[in-house]
């Protein structure tokens, strides 16, 4: 339920379309990072009310926390990796899901790779790219149809 | 339902997304992150016990996306993907292997860095994480860049 807000959200946004996302890296309009920076801050607040006001979970009953990491070598490396991707997709994990739910069926080649590749912590090597395309696509077709 | 047609402005997207962030915490205790469910998906299919609540999170962003559009404009199934089409062209097999190519560097780069934009960038940065500042700094300066190289190579006046 609340992936479903949030897609709703992604996909009223539009940060679904190729071009918003890529008329924000080109810094042609600002909206997307306003969107970014005004949920971060709202949820720096919510986060920090719950916090406060000694929530607990829903689910299992829990004190409401979260754990914050010091940065490491892995968190630049990975994100210089993860900017290429974005860059050229203009996409990322979130509104992809949401694309698919939007009929953008582009997107099934974008979620394809994190599928095959999120297991290895190591960058894969391109030769391999689209050697298992086809089986993996209509795999991913039949999965979307469920949601027609 | 006119609003819902147009595309929501920032300060009302942004906050919306903050508020599920929070909602999120507050019913699971665990950050938000799109990535989450991939990974658990892929580590389900070998094997390994699920699915987890991430993958139920990841499909119901589709389930949300599936939403706006029957809310908004109508839902029509497209391989049209806007000004990337003008880049690289319309031709679904470039079309193919360049998200292809485009999504392993984000999987990839996703999980070395443990968290993509809705992760690090919206919520490791709401509770004040180092890891998820540089994170974000760094994959928002590549993006940045990177997206000038590929509009100065690949211009074509789009």
């Amino acid at each position: 339920m609340v992936g479903a807000a949030f897609g709703f959200v992604l996909g009223w946004a539009r940060v679904t379309d190729h071009d918003v996302i890529r008329n924000m890296l080109l810094l042609r309009e600002p909206d997307v990072f306003l969107i970014m920076m005004s949920a971060i801050a709202t949820a720096a607040l919510g986060v920090r009310a719950l916090r406060a006001l000694k929530a607990r979970a829903i689910v299992d009953d829990s004190p409401v926390n979260w754990k914050v990491e010091p940065p490491a070598k892995r968190h630049i490396g990975g994100s210089v990796l993860f900017g290429l991707g974005w860059s050229i997709a203009a996409t990322c994990p979130g509104p992809v899901a949401a694309q698919l739910g939007r009929g953008q069926f582009a997107g099934l080649w974008t979620v394809r790779r994190p599928f095959d590749r999120n297991t290895r912590v190591r960058p894969p090597a391109h030769t391999e790219h689209g050697s298992r395309g086809t089986e993996v696509r209509r795999h991913h077709r039949r999965r979307i149809v469920r949601f027609r | 339902m006119d609003a819902l047609t147009l595309r929501a402005p920032w300060f009302i997207a942004g906050p919306l997304i903050g508020l599920i962030v929070t909602l999120l915490l507050w019913v699971t205790n665990k950050p938000l992150g799109a990535l989450g469910g991939y990974i658990e998906l892929t580590g389900w299919t070998r094997g390994r016990p699920g699915p987890g609540w991430r993958i139920y999170f990841t499909l119901g962003i589709v389930a949300g996306g599936l939403l706006s559009a029957l809310a908004g404009d109508g839902w029509t199934a497209t391989f049209a993907y806007g000004s990337f089409d003008q880049l690289f062209g319309t031709s679904l097999l470039v079309k193919a292997v360049v998200l292809a190519a485009a999504g392993a560097l984000m999987g990839a780069g996703g999980r070395l860095a443990g968290g993509c934009t809705s992760g690090h960038g919206v919520c490791g940065m709401s509770f004040g994480s180092p890891a998820s500042l540089v994170s974000t700094v760094t994959f928002i300066a590549t993006a940045i860049g990177a997206a000038h190289v590929i509009a100065w190579l690949l211009g074509r006046g789009v």
